[in-house]
């Protein structure tokens, strides 16, 4: 596809708003950089066009305004923050790509604060009814952006979703982005993403995998 | 965001406003920015669109690399590379926006959704397709039968303000005419009034 994509990300500044912003920006899509930190966002964007002379990549004052414009919107906000963001840009939203790439961590790391019969995905699904949400992305450390093959094998970056058409241009995306996409089911498998995202954190700290570790899928 | 939208569908079709609501789910609001794309020749044109705010041209490049403008869009007027959108094959246009832009799009399977469920979306739509095809018949009698100035009044009738609006070299381009021929049929116009 050659028409640019207008991708906003929201919640540029944080660890994985920025990974993916800088990971994305080497794709040939627009991106739209919002964070409540506007000093923040802009030397995001300084350090990608540093990088990186002919990326397109811009900070804007509202993540509405941002949304607007975009045909993905990724949400890279903490998952309290989800409900809030959802209601202000709920109309621009419109049967656009929704990305959730949350975890609904508890304070300790050690579960989730969602119910088992949801996930993080599915409750902004609710929020949003007229989009397209897509889980992915939550399965991937920010550190992984930069290094998307670990001990010779490419990372797997699942997503899940209800509408065919939205996780054929996710997985686009995923690759852009250098990870290995699998498409793993409808967007209630994003119950069992998270969980897995749960549990890679659990066994980072555990063994201490110093945050760049990821999930593949062994097959023949 | 979708007023000009439904104040066109309301001119053809009265809706009440809970079928505004319904029909509000299915529509993508979208902003572009002056000369950004809404669709490149060779992707399939997944939307059909509609102009709320500003103005939007369609040309074709020959193999020369030339452009040739064959539509303008204003406020509430449809876009697309319709052949594409239908059958789903590579478009043969480029669509991009002479101004900052604020649109309304139907997507393939919104469009699909509602002509099944919503008498009223066909029979507007179907008003559109006729109205479209009108106009193209129009154009192409136009096309043969008028003088170049008479071509040049009807497109200033189809178009109102369009003169202010865009550059003349893509008017020329519309018309099929050089930036010259043009302007001296516009000082010819001027100088008689």
């Amino acid at each position: 596809m050659s028409t640019k994509q207008t991708i906003a990300i929201i919640g540029a500044t944080g660890n994985m708003g920025s990974a993916i912003a800088k990971s994305l920006s080497k794709s040939n899509n627009r991106l739209l950089l919002f964070a409540n930190h506007q000093d923040k966002v802009k030397s995001v964007v300084d350090e990608i066009i540093t990088g990186n002379p002919s990326a397109e990549v811009e900070a804007i004052a509202c993540p509405v305004n941002a949304s607007w414009e975009a045909d993905i919107i990724i949400f890279a906000v903490p998952f309290a923050a989800e409900k809030d963001l959802a209601k202000a840009i709920n109309e621009v939203a419109n049967q656009k790509i929704v990305i959730s790439i949350s975890n609904p961590l508890n304070e300790t790391y050690n579960g989730l604060i969602t119910a088992p019969d949801t996930s993080a995905a599915e409750e902004l699904q609710k929020l949003l009814p007229n989009a397209k949400v897509v889980k992915t992305f939550n399965t991937i450390f920010a550190a992984n952006f930069a290094s998307p093959v670990i001990d010779g094998k490419q990372v797997d970056a699942f997503v899940a979703g209800n509408d065919e058409a939205a996780m054929e241009t996710v997985s686009e995306l995923v690759k852009t982005a250098g990870l290995n996409p699998i498409v793993a089911g409808d967007l209630s498998v994003s119950r069992t993403l998270e969980n897995m995202a749960l549990l890679l954190i659990r066994l980072t700290m555990k063994y201490n995998y110093n945050w760049l570790a990821g999930w593949k899928v062994l097959h023949n | 965001m979708y007023e000009v939208f439904f104040r066109k569908f309301n001119e053809k079709i009265q809706l009440t406003e809970e079928e505004v609501t319904f029909v509000k789910q299915y529509l993508t609001p979208k902003k572009l920015r002056k000369k950004q794309y809404l669709l490149q020749e060779g992707d399939i044109c997944r939307n059909i669109c509609i102009v709320e705010k500003g103005a939007l041209r369609a040309y074709i490049l020959d193999e020369h690399g030339e452009e040739h403008i064959t539509a303008f869009a204003l406020e509430g007027w449809t876009m697309g590379d319709l052949s594409s959108f239908i059958k789903e094959e590579p478009a043969m246009l480029n669509i991009d926006a002479l101004e900052d832009c604020e649109l309304v799009l139907i997507s393939k399977s919104a469009y699909i959704e509602l002509l099944k469920v919503m008498p009223k979306f066909e029979t507007y739509i179907r008003i559109l397709m006729t109205d479209a095809y009108m106009a193209l018949q129009k154009n192409m009698t136009n096309m043969i039968s008028l003088s170049l100035e008479e071509r040049y009044k009807a497109f200033i009738r189809m178009y109102p303000n369009i003169v202010q609006r865009v550059p003349q070299h893509m008017i020329a381009s519309h018309m099929g005419l050089s930036p010259e021929t043009l302007s001296r049929l516009r000082s010819r116009l001027n100088s008689r009034k």
